[in-house]
């Protein structure tokens, strides 16, 4: 997969592309009775709203006209019941549009998040997690807006249009032509505005965009640029980039200054028409006072929904775009995918631990599902033809330098990614017939950078799992060590972790981290030690009594990076660029006095010394 | 109010564009509340059938012709208001980058950069909103609220009363309904919030979701919170839905109010049928001002927020200048000491992480003692001298307080105690830009900026020949590597260009420092990421052109540093152990260990 798949936040959508709309017809659907409703209240609203004009022309025509002051009451109450009804009918008709437009996004947001959740870590190392919240929140909010402005609304305008003119044809068809002059006009110019603003509105977003970039870069690079005298070349460009969004916000302004006026210009001209030909219609008995008087009513009335009709060029536009980004993040298959008929695991689960001739690179795409793709000399490999067993309930560390392949070796062995020659098996199975599921409940990774989230310290235990009790939370906590900070904590543990457990020391979250994965109890445990300088004596030592306790009686693999872990396992693995070169318990590979023995003077010796 | 005094100086330049704007304001006000008196005698005439042809072409003709010049006084009130508001925006825009650009350290590292960006173009926008739109309408508004009220009271005060104190309703609505909408709008954008929280914290932490198999709860909790915000949103969506068709009604019950009553008094012979018309068409013209009116009063909160977010910048003062008093003319020539310095812990813990909190007569916030008066040194007796065209080799481990010895140097900060001297003057007493003229800096973290290496390269030096360029390549050993780009050194680099890796990234930096030809060349750990054997070959490069000038190496390989004529140890800020590369391996202490492990490591990374 190219790594600019996703690079497409600048995709310039058509305005309609039949596809996109009816996938996303497929998200509306289940609530097309709420959006008839909401289209017989649009129907019934643009009915209504013909009404007041009609009952101004009524009282000039009638009691005003015969001086008759009682009768213009019926008129009043008519008028008022008519406003009552377009507002109730425009209401409803704003509410359900959106409530459905709300409902959808729900529906939405979480089928794409649901389809993130299936994807593979691979996944997650191309796309940053900025671009996938994008996703979620800016591409589905422009979904919402294609809803309540596209759908109903937009039926609205032409149905609105359609019965004025209607209407008017059917009071009086020389004034209605006489008024229908200038709607070619206001559509004209409402498109042609619309097709400038288009552009002016790209070039401003474009430049505020270079400004916001340029700015983020200065900032971040501040210093430099004073220490190498560069702030009157800072000042100049950034008046460069500056200058170009003026040029466009004036632009803009300048194209609004032409339009407005304008268009009331053409609502006047139509008032100044009906007035002389009107008024020449009224002379010669052809049409009556009330009459022109609603007429021009009627013409300003037409104006709003032509004027909008192109307005909903851009949010169709800006919709279609996301649509197409949105759909592209759904059509991502799952590389990591549970089988068709998994197998399950012997009961109990002992957790014995297979490597067979395991090859492995992150680069999935070049290996080829084989990994044929690669030869053997390739760079890429992060792991190169790993053999080893496990037997249940052992204890094994992982050495190696950076880059060795450690944190792949554990990697593979959750399935975050799969393997592209060889196998890994649990108990005798292959991995990857099993359910992922099933496999995460009985071998748990607790990761490098140890992760909270914001919630309570017993939900950062238990996470959501509500089959742990309060009492399993309790005692995980207690096995880890980490009972007596969490009791010393306001609120113990209902005690609120801010985001990214900001409020929490590294050492917390890493006892935190361990009291989770006893929680869990599974048979199979992988742990990433880190080696963090910012820990104190006291916390460290805690760890490593919580550590050992973790160990005990499980199958586990345990990255190291500090003499102390290496001392609770009863093996070691060394890999070194990928390959397993040592394996043995502690004193035996110090007795062989090879690449074990040079690792341990250079890691761990320091340590010794203290 | 009083936060719009610091926008006056701004302001000022634009007085008589400004003038201009309110002159076109009043005449096109003037000019429409024509057009009501048009129709009105138009109708009447029509009404009494004394009308002739010539007179309608009259009526209409008119009407034409106001509408017109109504057109161009408004555009030239929007250009003009509406323009200088624009052009505000620029002046402020560059006057904040400005001064963002002599802003210390110890500002920045206490503010968010996305903070920074936020006042400069979020706030700078709010504050224009309310400079241009707010103020173009509020003119727009009282004026044709005024002349239009005057006009209805001429005509009929009974039905002027109605309309005049009905019309203010609509706005009170706007704004009663508009601040109801804020209050749970806040609601829903915390929602939100919460529910883009959720997703990056899910997508930061997705090893933990799958090692414990929690993706189907995560995705109900998501549902949940998503089910909470659609609940939000949709209380937003009864207020919001109905803003404008409520005010629609209140519109259409004056109008229906004006028919009325009006209708009655001309049924009764109390006014004409034109009068009525009249009243109707000032009310079609005064709805949107009015409403516009609780508009501004919106522009105007959030402009005046921002406002003082924006002043806090512009009104800050550098705590790293110039001295008003240094020599004009000075030029370093290369000689470095540093006296008994000594340097308190960081500007975050002093400053409180609030900026505002230190305003521009605060002398250098972080120069003060840290609030529990607990003061940790990050160095504390440093002493050396380097004579000019001398070396100094500097190692130690991470946190020891390398980076910010240099940093003192080229006043990236001043020291708490003692005194830090170039050529024999505190720095503190020599003007800014000579000094840190004279000085090449290599930082740790390689900022190259996304332009092409060209101009990277050149960044301290724009009138560089090529054939300095050319010799800064290759010292840097970075011609091989722009042979390979697509545009060679006019490549550009980052998200839309090249992807450079950290030693190409470092010796680019390199590049650029060596190309000033500086009296001082700083190189801070800055061939971390160049493998062993091009470093060496870059140090055998600036050996022959740092000859007779002074260079400082910070280094976490030993053999980066050895040949220096000096070299110093530091231990948590202070230093432990001095001499050359031969006096420190006869001593055995720490220098000797780092080096015998440096060895090793080689031996296993050659396997």
């Amino acid at each position: 997969m190219s790594r600019s798949q996703f690079d497409d936040d600048e995709i310039l959508g058509k305005a309609y592309d039949a596809t996109l709309v009816r996938r996303l017809g497929v998200f509306v659907a289940p609530y097309w009775r709420r959006l008839a409703l909401a289209t017989a209240l649009m129907f019934g609203g643009a009915a209504v709203e013909l009404a007041p004009p009609f009952l101004v022309k009524q009282a000039i025509d009638g009691p005003i006209a015969a001086r008759d002051p009682a009768g213009v009451l019926p008129l009043f109450g008519l008028y008022a019941a008519a406003l009552l009804a377009a507002f109730g009918f425009r209401y409803g008709q704003t509410y359900i549009v959106h409530s459905v437009g709300q409902q959808v996004m729900v529906d939405i947001r979480t089928r794409i998040f649901s389809h993130i959740q299936r994807m593979s870590l691979a996944f997650f190392d191309r796309n940053p997690v900025g671009r996938l919240i994008t996703r979620l929140t800016n591409d589905v909010d422009a979904l919402n807006e294609f809803i309540t402005q596209g759908t109903v609304a937009l039926l609205g305008d032409l149905v609105r249009l359609l019965f004025i003119v209607i209407t008017m044809l059917l009071l009086n068809w020389r004034l209605a032509l006489i008024s229908f002059i200038v709607f070619p006009a206001v559509m004209l110019a409402s498109s042609v505005f619309q097709r400038i603003m288009r552009g002016v509105y790209r070039r401003v977003r474009q430049r505020i965009a270079r400004i916001n970039a340029f700015l983020n870069e200065q900032i971040s690079g501040v210093l430099v640029t004073q220490l190498f005298n560069r702030e009157e070349q800072s000042r100049i460009r950034f008046a460069e980039l500056s200058r170009d969004y003026l040029a466009a916000q004036l632009e803009s302004n300048r194209t609004f200054a032409v339009f407005f006026p304008l268009i009331n210009f053409l609502s006047v001209t139509a008032m100044a028409l009906l007035l002389y030909f009107g008024g020449q219609a009224v002379l010669a008995d052809v049409a009556t006072l009330g009459m022109l008087v609603a007429f021009i009513q009627y013409t300003d009335q037409a104006f709003q929904p032509i004027r909008q009709i192109a307005e909903r060029y851009n949010t169709f536009q800006s919709a279609m775009a996301s649509a197409e980004r949105v759909f592209r993040v759904l059509d991502t298959p799952a590389t990591v995918v549970d089988p068709d008929h998994p197998r399950s695991l012997p009961s109990p689960v002992r957790g014995e631990i297979t490597f067979e001739n395991v090859w492995f690179t992150y680069d999935a795409e070049a290996a080829g599902p084989d990994g044929s793709g690669l030869a053997d000399s390739d760079d890429r490999w992060v792991l190169r033809g790993i053999s080893f067993t496990i037997p249940a309930g052992q204890a094994v560390a992982v050495v190696g330098a950076t880059g060795a392949g450690k944190t792949s070796l554990v990697s593979l062995m959750a399935r975050f990614y799969d393997v592209q020659r060889g196998s890994i098996k649990l108990d005798g199975i292959d991995i990857r017939e099993l359910r992922q599921a099933e496999l995460r409940r009985h071998v748990s990774a607790v990761p490098q950078d140890p992760v909270c989230f914001s919630g309570s310290i017993a939900s950062n235990i238990r996470l959501h799992d509500d089959s742990i009790s309060d009492e399993q939370v309790r005692r995980a906590a207690e096995i880890a060590c980490a009972a007596p900070f969490i009791e010393r904590l306001p609120g113990g543990y209902e005690y609120e972790v801010r985001e990214r457990g900001s409020n929490l020391s590294v050492g917390q979250r890493q006892l935190l981290a361990f009291a989770r994965a006893i929680a869990f109890n599974p048979e199979v445990l992988l742990i990433l030690d880190e080696a963090t300088s910012s820990v104190d004596a006291e916390t460290e030592a805690l760890m490593q009594e919580a550590l050992a306790r973790l160990i005990r009686g499980r199958t586990s693999i345990v990255i190291a990076h500090r003499l102390s872990t290496i001392r609770h396992v009863d093996r070691i693995l060394v890999l070194h660029k990928g390959r397993l070169v040592e394996d043995g318990s502690h004193e035996e590979l110090l007795a062989k006095r090879g690449y074990y023995y040079r690792l341990y003077q250079l890691q761990f010796a320091e340590e010794v010394r203290g | 109010m009083d936060q719009f005094h610091h926008l006056w100086p701004f302001v000022r330049r634009y007085r008589r564009r400004l003038l201009i704007g309110a002159l076109c304001a009043m005449a096109a006000t003037a000019v429409a509340a024509m057009i009501p008196q048009i129709v009105r005698f138009a109708v009447d005439d029509l009404n009494t059938r004394g009308v002739v042809l010539d007179r309608l072409l009259q009526y209409g003709g008119l009407l034409l012709l106001t509408a017109l010049v109504e057109g161009v006084l408004r555009y030239g009130q929007r250009t003009q208001i509406i323009g200088t508001s624009h052009l505000i925006d620029f002046d402020m825009r560059e006057a904040l980058f400005a001064k963002l650009l002599t802003l210390d350290q110890g500002f920045f590292t206490t503010m968010h950069t996305g903070d920074l960006m936020t006042r400069v173009t979020n706030d700078l926008s709010a504050v224009r909103m309310f400079l241009g739109p707010g103020v173009s309408n509020l003119l727009g508004s009282m004026l044709l609220l005024l002349t239009a009220a005057t006009l209805m009271f001429l005509t009929n005060p009974t039905l002027a009363a109605i309309v005049v104190l009905l019309l203010p309703m609509a706005a009170v609505l706007f704004v009663v309904i508009g601040g109801r909408m804020r209050v749970i709008f806040r609601k829903v954008q915390d929602q939100f919030g919460e529910i883009s929280t959720r997703a990056q914290e899910n997508f930061s932490g997705i090893r933990t979701i799958k090692a414990y198999a929690q993706e189907d709860a995560e995705i109900r909790v998501f549902r949940e919170a998503n089910e909470r915000y659609r609940a939000l949103n949709l209380r937003y969506v009864l207020l919001s839905g109905m803003l404008w068709p409520i005010i629609g009604l209140m519109l259409g019950a004056i109008g229906a109010f004006v028919l009325l009553v009006g209708g009655r008094m001309v049924a009764a012979g109390e006014m004409t049928v034109g009068e009525l018309v009249l009243f109707n068409a000032y009310l079609a013209q005064l709805a949107w001002p009015v409403i516009a009116l609780g508009w501004t009063v919106d522009l105007y909160q959030q402009g005046a927020a921002s406002l003082v977010r924006i002043s806090e910048v512009l009104q800050r003062r550098p705590a790293i200048a110039s001295p008003p008093d240094a020599p004009r003319d000075f030029v370093v020539r290369g000689e470095v000491e540093f006296r008994n310095v000594g340097l308190r812990f960081s500007y975050s813990q002093s400053a409180n992480g609030d900026s505002s909190a230190h305003p521009a007569s605060a002398p250098s916030p972080h120069a003060q003692p840290s609030v529990a008066g607990a003061s940790e040194w990050v160095l504390r007796h440093i002493s050396f001298r380097i004579p000019q065209g001398g070396s100094l080799g500097i190692v130690g481990a991470t946190g020891a307080g390398k980076t910010t010895l240099v940093n003192l140097l080229a006043r990236v900060r001043d020291p708490d105690e003692g005194q830090v001297l170039v050529d024999g003057f505190d720095v503190r007493t020599l003007p800014l830009a000579a000094l840190r003229r004279g000085i090449g800096y290599v930082p740790q973290d390689t900022f190259l900026f996304s332009v092409p290496i060209r101009e990277n390269v050149t960044f301290g030096r724009p009138d560089a020949t090529e054939e300095q360029i050319a010799h800064a390549l290759a010292v840097s050993r970075l011609v091989n590597d722009i042979e390979q780009f697509p545009n060679g050194i006019d490549t550009l680099i980052g998200e839309r260009g090249v992807t450079l890796s950290g030693g190409q990234k470092q010796r680019t930096a390199i590049a650029r420092a060596i190309l000033r030809d500086p009296a001082i060349l700083i190189l801070d750990d800055a061939l971390s990421s160049v493998d062993a054997h091009t470093a060496a070959e870059i140090l055998a490069g600036l050996r022959s052109i740092m000859k007779g000038r002074t260079s400082i190496i910070i280094a976490q390989r030993i053999a980066t540093v050895k040949d220096a004529d000096q070299i110093i140890v530091l231990h948590n800020g202070e230093i432990v152990e001095r001499g050359t590369h031969r006096e420190l391996l006869e001593r055995g202490g720490r220098y000797a260990d780092m080096y015998r492990r440096e060895l090793l490591r080689a031996e296993l990374e050659e396997e």
